[in-house]
């Protein structure tokens, strides 16, 4: 068990032990490094591939169907022919687009994404930097797509680009908000910021069970900042046709593409660090521990994708706004007051259990009576028209 | 209770993905089976339903339209068609033109053009021949590689051969 | 300074959810609507005249190319009013065939139209997959009497092309719990979704007294609360022995179309059930010449088409061919209140409003 848990470190300082029996250590340790950063890169790759499959065939069984299965046995292949074919694409620059932006965009869209696995902590001892500060540079390393699909959608000089960009900034910047006060939360419990920290604050109970609110508002602003249904405005095919990357094809797109499915694995990474004890609990090696849970979060993600209708812009920026925010502020105030009265342990973890699920009740039965109050209005705008009509009450 | 509709929807799908992977693991190792009209009629909510075309195909309802075919009288062997002219003036698109010789009785047909790029399937034709010469055949593949698209005669006898039937909509109830 | 500036925007004929070669120019101010105009055309035909240069069995097909979804009721329209035209008498057992085939064309229809409309809300093709599996196997059964799963051309004046097959009537009796059980299951998946709910719950309203004066027809009148239904208001072929309701709804916005369409399957069904049980034998058409030629005049015939009133006008002079055909589509004149209904909402809603009101372009266009 213990050999197995170890394995990929155990590896590495074998590894590490082989080059420095020829090489100065300094080399040692740029090699080490450069392997490191590489690995982490082909990680990323393979992580799309695997995920888009996974997606693919997700989506298809929720359709009563079989999904991809003619490239290699049950379709696992079926990745890499599109990878082939994204890349063999003609790749059209629109003529009026601003060059240098156009061809910005995808570069700098994936480079946060891949520096967002430094701080991730795949298994015991298995993460690029323990950062103290990991907690900011998943924040700070988030908000920089938003910029680039601005880029992207401004470049692109299409109006359903730019439309696509406008919904960009504003929802994943109204996102941002409720995530961080979540991240904040999660921050206030495990006394730290670095999320190796914070996985190893929860060997006793995952905080997904301690505040359950701040799970849930993470998630609802984690599926937003992926663009994944319900929240899926940036690209809403069916309204805006693709969104910011409308005109992009080829190597281009495939970027977009290899960023959104990094940054999957990446928030369902950080929702298995922050919430779900990371690559805490018994008997199975730790770094498998972390790959079941991520997997679980991103099925999660990708059935509520295939079962789904998405928002409205404007009710997606209410819901942020007015939920959200709000909600994760009382639970960061509640946090904060129970985690400064009680020390941690079974009594802590009742307490707030119980007050997020009330406070949880709460917001459920106010937007209740908010939907409640739209279907009254409506009814009543209808019945109206009616009386108008028939001149009286005839149904 | 507000979120009940979400967790109803996912209860439904998760229902769906369960149903496709058990009607899998029922039919295990298999997958392409041949199917037939009986595959039509398995009713059940849940489960596979797609066709893997070109391992797996439906067998076509017998009155299915394809493609427009020429019979022979079992007899003879010759085309039944009289080149009356029928099903010339009854087609809604000008798909048919046919030329004959011969007079009365002893009127035989010798060309027979139909367009398969403009036809329609409307059976219209069939529908006016009274002499069981032409029917609509099962085919349903009928793209071509050139713009070959114009059938004779010979080409619509071939089909014909290949279905061995002499009398017009049979399967329709209507033999005349 | 700062100053706003609306933007316009060409929706279609290139779209995703524009169902078919339909344009839209849309002037937004951000995101909400300023002005819509509706462009069509794109698919025009000519049908109508193409149909004047045929005898009246050939124009048969082409009604099937109207609203390609509902084959089957545009055929039942156009023999209506040839029927009435030539004075022709249908036998009961053909009467029974084709109600039969129109409330199964009203199933197909509706199951399409609840399913592209969460298509355009965005639900990852999943209710559409539902919809689309039912709707596969009632056109197995079109294809099992007619031959043709949508080009059914079926429907004959006089009665239909051919009688029903052996297996038809027994099949239709294992599918119609079927159909219920996934009426059933749509209600139970989608009608709660609060996103959906959201999304559909006062968007798209569209007032009985507008609706009526737009001479709106069909699912969409009757969601605003009208309650007109050809079937009922001026019954033809066998309509009349028949128990249904007309469910109509209050609220006259995207929700209530969708609900109004699961009403009506639930009414087809029932439709279905009673004329399985009652079906007679007998003769499935009158002897109708080819080329039909009736007495100088003309007639105008409507029926409860799935998406509305769809009329028929025709006008003979006597020879094979009509003088005048013309088609009343719905889809075109449901269209005609899409501006009304999307002014001030946001570019999101008009692809739901332009789903829930459900049109095909062919229809529209014709
Ligand atoms: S196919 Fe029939 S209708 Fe046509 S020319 Fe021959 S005999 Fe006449
Ligand atoms: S099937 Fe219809 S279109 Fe085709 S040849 Fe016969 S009559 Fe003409």
């Amino acid at each position: 068990m213990q050999v197995l848990d170890d394995l990929w470190i155990r590896i590495a300082v074998w590894f590490r032990g082989l080059l420095e029996s020829f090489l100065p250590p300094w080399a040692v340790q740029l090699t080490m490094d450069v392997l490191g950063i590489l690995l982490l890169i082909v990680l990323g790759i393979v992580v799309v591939l695997a995920f888009t499959y996974m997606e693919r065939k997700v989506i298809a069984r929720v359709g009563d169907r079989i999904g991809p299965n003619r490239a290699g046995p049950f379709g696992i292949f079926q990745a890499i022919a599109d990878a082939i074919k994204m890349l063999t694409k003609e790749d059209v620059t629109p003529t009026n687009a601003d060059r240098w932006l156009f061809l910005a965009a995808p570069i700098v869209v994936i480079i946060p994404a891949v520096l967002l696995y430094a701080v991730l902590p795949f298994g015991r001892g298995m993460v690029g930097v323990d950062l103290n500060i990991a907690v900011v540079f998943v924040v700070a390393m988030g908000g920089i797509p938003i910029l680039t699909m601005l880029m992207a959608g401004w470049a692109s000089n299409n109006k359903y680009a730019l439309l696509g960009a406008f919904r960009t900034v504003a929802q994943l910047i109204s996102y941002e908000v409720p995530m961080v006060v979540a991240l904040l939360t999660v921050v206030l419990l495990a006394g730290t910021m670095s999320t190796v920290g914070i996985v190893e604050a929860q060997a006793s109970f995952p905080f997904a069970l301690v505040t359950p609110v701040a799970f849930v508002v993470y998630m609802l602003a984690g599926l937003a900042e992926l663009n994944r249904t319900p929240f899926d405005l940036l690209e809403a095919d069916s309204e805006i046709v693709a969104g910011y990357f409308i005109e992009y094809s080829g190597m281009k797109f495939a970027m977009f593409f290899l960023a959104e499915y990094i940054n999957l694995f990446m928030v369902a990474g950080m929702i298995t660090t922050l919430f779900l004890a990371g690559w805490q609990w018994p008997i199975l090696p730790s770094w498998l521990w972390f790959l079941i849970k991520v997997v679980v979060v991103i099925f999660l993600m990708m059935w509520i994708r295939a079962t789904f209708p998405r928002f409205r812009i404007d009710q997606m920026l209410g819901f942020a706004w007015k939920a959200l925010v709000p909600v994760s502020l009382v639970n960061l105030f509640l946090v904060a007051l129970v985690a400064k009265v009680l020390e941690p342990g079974w009594a802590r973890t009742g307490v707030l259990f119980v007050s997020n699920l009330a406070l949880l009740a709460g917001a459920i039965a106010i937007m209740a009576q908010v939907a409640r109050k739209r279907e009254e209005r409506a009814r009543a705008a209808g019945e109206a028209a009616i009386k108008r009509y028939y001149g009286s009450e005839v149904r | 209770m507000y979120g009940k509709g979400i967790a109803k929807g996912l209860w439904v799908t998760l229902k769906h993905i369960w149903g496709t992977y058990a009607k899998d693991i029922k039919k295990f190792p298999r997958r392409y089976a041949p199917g037939g009209i009986a595959k039509r009629t398995d009713y059940d909510l849940y489960g596979l339903f797609t066709l893997q075309y070109p391992e797996e195909r439906y067998e076509m309802f017998p009155r299915f339209r394809g493609a427009l075919m020429h019979l022979r009288n079992p007899e003879t062997g010759e085309p039944n068609c009289t080149a009356c002219g029928a099903c010339e003036r009854a087609c809604p698109h000008g798909v048919i033109s046919l030329e004959g010789e011969g007079k009365g009785k002893d009127r035989k047909v010798t060309a027979y053009r139909y367009d398969l790029g403009r036809c329609i399937f409307c059976r219209l034709c069939v529908e006016s021949c009274n002499f069981n010469a032409i029917e609509l055949s099962r085919e349903y593949e009928l793209s071509r590689y050139k713009k070959d698209f114009i059938l004779e005669l010979d080409d619509l006898l071939k089909i014909g051969d290949k279905y061995g039937i002499h009398k017009t909509g049979e399967a329709w109830g209507v033999t005349e | 300074m700062l100053k706003t500036e609306t933007i316009t925007i060409n929706m279609g004929p290139q779209h995703p959810s524009t169902h078919g070669v339909f344009r839209m120019v849309l002037t937004l101010n951000g995101e909400t609507i300023v002005d819509l105009k509706p462009m069509f055309g794109y698919l025009h035909r000519g049908l109508e005249k193409t149909s004047e240069s045929r005898t009246y069995l050939q124009a048969v097909p082409f009604t099937d190319r109207l609203d390609y979804i509902c084959s089957m009721s545009n055929n039942f329209a156009y023999a209506v009013a040839v029927e009435k035209l030539a004075g022709i008498e249908v036998p009961l057992r053909a009467e029974y065939i084709r109600v039969i085939m129109a409330e199964l064309t009203r199933l197909v229809n509706h199951m399409l139209a609840v399913g592209f409309l969460f298509n355009d809300l965005g639900a990852w093709y999943t209710p559409v997959v539902y919809a689309f599996r039912e709707r596969e196997r009632i056109l197995d059964l079109f294809e099992m009497a007619s031959g043709s799963r949508m080009m059914c051309n079926y429907i004959r004046p006089g009665g239909v092309a051919a009688d029903l097959p052996a297996e038809f009537l027994p099949q239709l009796r294992k599918m119609i719990p079927h159909l219920e059980n996934f009426v059933r299951e749509i209600r139970f998946y989608l009608s709660d979704n609060e996103i959906f709910k959201a999304r559909a719950v006062g968007v798209g309203f569209l007032p009985a007294d507008m609706a009526v004066a737009y001479s709106i027809t069909g699912p969409v009148l009757r969601a605003s609360g009208v309650k007109y239904d050809v079937r009922k208001a001026e019954p033809y072929s066998i309509y009349d022995q028949f128990e249904f309701d007309v469910p109509t709804q209050v609220a006259g916005d995207v929700y209530a179309r969708y609900l109004q369409r699961l009403d009506e399957m639930d009414e087809s069904l029932k439709i279905l059930r009673q004329a399985v049980e009652r079906i007679p034998d007998g003769e499935y058409a009158t002897k109708v010449p080819s080329r039909l030629r009736p007495p100088k005049g003309e007639a105008y015939a409507r029926i409860e088409a799935p998406k509305g009133e769809l009329g028929f006008y025709l006008v003979s002079d006597g020879s094979p061919n009509p003088y005048r055909w013309r088609n009343r589509p719905p889809s075109l004149i449901n269209l005609s209140a899409l501006r009304e209904m999307c002014l001030g909402h946001k570019v999101a809603d008009v692809v739901t409003i332009l789903g829930s009101i459900d049109i095909t372009l062919a229809d529209v266009d014709r």
